[in-house]
């Protein structure tokens, strides 16, 4: 077996994407399917083969400086005090 | 002649001259929409009053003798993962259900200033992650040509809109095939740019190092009109290239060189490659010299695609935490990791599995056995497509390998429906340009000829293009 249920679950933890059981065991049979698919990666003989890069310098990229953005409208009403409201840290 | 079918030359002429009204031709386009959407699902949302409004704007700027856009009053569909400033962007998902940009896209800010109409938001895959647009959260869009079938994805929205008569062209994106896709299956013409032509600013990102924006229209002409309003590079996008913008046309060319790729041709559906063959014949017959070529890499051009596509989608949805925008959630009462889990549950399906595939080949100890492979073939099939421009103005296949298929048909089969991208891949994983033509017809159903070229090669790609769509002509209207 390529992938297993735990695997799925532990990736899904890692992502922060909450499954049910019964997902966890329906994307499992499919997600390892997937990966024996693209195992056939692993079949060609490309150590003499170099990745392609792209290559910029610092120089032509834009100006780093803020911008702003008239009545902007948040997508959230979670709002408190001129801030944007999130769940507690711990 | 309805006045829906207009193409945009003659719309931007009517309208200039003063033949035309603006509002009355927008206002007749919505009735039309009106008449067919229900049969087509192609829009997320649709802007009646903002393009009335824009259309009268623009017919008192022409009544007052003032210059107007190259696209005036020229009415079309964006798909909606392409952010518009004031309108919903929902990329068809739970995630960003009420999500209203604060800003234009480069792309629509050009086609605004070139004084085109925006009809509404069309329909995707969430994410732009599908082949049939059958993974949006607003229900699939029908095959106008037969609506019991997929009008292919992920732009499946915007391709049939097109293919409604509904808007004159849209805009959709494509990261595998995302915009050739649906333009076979919907009988229009769709054209991946060259990775760096088009502006991604605000593009919200699947894949990045693979997607384009690119023009829908049901003539080439239409299609290079767009592609001259949006090519050009832009400086909040660092990958577009720093040449001048260019400007292409339509022109007579004959004498061209086309590759006929072998391997494209022996995966298909025997009703496809017929037509494919036809196809090339009639190529062949416009002085073009043709013959079958061959690009074995491409039977790694999946596995190398999925696994970059799914990493890099790992990574771009990482940022969705439903905190500035999002859907309503109350962050009250909930700890951050469990809150964080809980609203990105809210994912679709297709958008779920990429996300753990993609985490998965990413994952440290498989990083080099998968990722680092697929790059290294991603190396590999451009070698060789180069080798092949050296000899070949274009390389021809079928843009799809099957006919549109009934909906609901594979979508309990994720492999098998990765597998219907063989074809499109290969000019994202290159960067290539590709266009899909409407090559005829099987069956009753649309079949695509897809052309790629080499990078930057856009107007050789548009001269087979015009070539092989004024002496095939192939039926662009279907009943509805």
């Amino acid at each position: 077996m390529v992938v297993t249920r735990e695997e799925v679950k532990h990736l899904g933890w890692l992502a922060k994407i909450e499954m049910s059981d019964a997902e966890v065991q329906h994307y499992t049979a499919q997600i390892e399917e997937i990966i024996s698919y693209l195992n056939k990666l692993d079949t060609i003989p490309l150590e003499q083969v170099k990745p392609i890069t792209m290559k910029k310098n610092f120089s032509e990229l834009r100006k780093d400086v803020p911008e702003n953005f008239e009545d902007v409208v948040l997508g959230t009403e979670y709002r408190k005090d001129g801030f944007v409201k999130g769940p507690r840290m711990i | 002649m309805a006045l829906y079918t207009l193409p945009a030359e003659q719309v931007v002429k009517g309208i200039k001259s003063g033949e035309l009204s603006v509002e009355e031709y927008i206002s007749h386009l919505f009735e039309r929409i009106e008449r067919v959407e229900p049969k087509i699902n192609a829009f997320v949302t649709l802007h009646k009053e903002e393009a009335l409004n824009r259309a009268r704007i623009l017919g008192k700027k022409i009544g007052e003798g003032k210059q107007s856009g190259p696209l005036a009053g020229v009415a079309f569909s964006i798909k909606d993962n392409i952010c518009t400033k004031g309108m919903k962007t929902s990329c068809a998902s739970k995630m960003l259900e009420s999500y209203i940009p604060a800003y234009d896209a480069t792309v629509i800010k050009r086609l605004l200033a070139a004084d085109a109409i925006i009809i509404g938001k069309a329909n995707l895959d969430e994410f732009a992650m599908g082949s049939t647009t059958e993974f949006s959260r607003y229900g699939p869009t029908r095959n106008p040509w037969d609506t019991r079938r997929v009008s292919g994805g992920s732009s499946g929205g915007s391709a049939a809109s097109v293919a409604a008569f509904e808007c004159t062209a849209s805009l959709g994106s494509d990261t595998g095939g995302s915009v050739r896709c649906p333009a076979s299956f919907c009988s229009v013409v769709g054209l991946k740019p060259t990775y760096g032509l088009v502006s991604r600013f605000g593009l919200v990102s699947y894949a990045n190092s693979l997607e384009q924006i690119g023009p829908i229209g049901r003539t080439v002409s239409d299609v290079v009109s767009f592609l001259n309003v949006i090519a050009g590079p832009d400086e909040n996008d660092h990958t577009t290239t720093r040449a001048n913008k260019p400007s292409y046309s339509l022109k007579e060319r004959k004498g061209l060189r086309v590759g006929l790729v072998k391997e494209f041709i022996e995966g298909a559906d025997p009703a496809v490659s017929k037509i494919i063959y036809e196809a090339a014949d009639t190529l062949a017959k416009q002085e073009c010299y043709c013959e079958e070529v061959s690009l074995p890499s491409v039977e790694y051009a999946l596995a190398s695609y999925y696994t970059i596509a799914t990493a890099e989608a790992s990574s771009n949805l990482a940022r969705y935490d439903n905190i500035r925008y999002g859907f309503d959630m109350n962050p009250e009462g909930y700890e951050w990791n469990s809150y964080f889990v809980r609203a990105r549950g809210n994912f679709g399906e297709e958008a779920k599995r990429r996300i753990i595939v993609g985490s998965y080949v990413l994952s440290s100890g498989y990083y080099g056995k998968y990722y680092m492979k697929a790059h290294q073939a991603r190396s590999l099939l451009k070698r060789e497509m180069e080798s092949l421009f050296n000899r070949y103005d274009a390389l021809v296949g079928p843009t799809m390998p099957v006919l549109p298929f009934k909906i609901g048909e594979r979508i309990d089969d994720p492999l098998k429906m990765y597998l219907v991208d063989i074809d499109t891949v290969v000019a994202n994983l290159t960067g290539m340009p590709a266009i899909s033509v409407p090559a005829g017809f099987a069956d009753g159903l649309p079949v695509g000829l897809q052309i790629m070229a080499d990078q930057f090669a856009e107007q050789t790609l548009v001269d087979v293009a015009y070539l092989f769509e004024q002496t095939a002509k192939v039926q662009r209207s279907p009943e509805l």
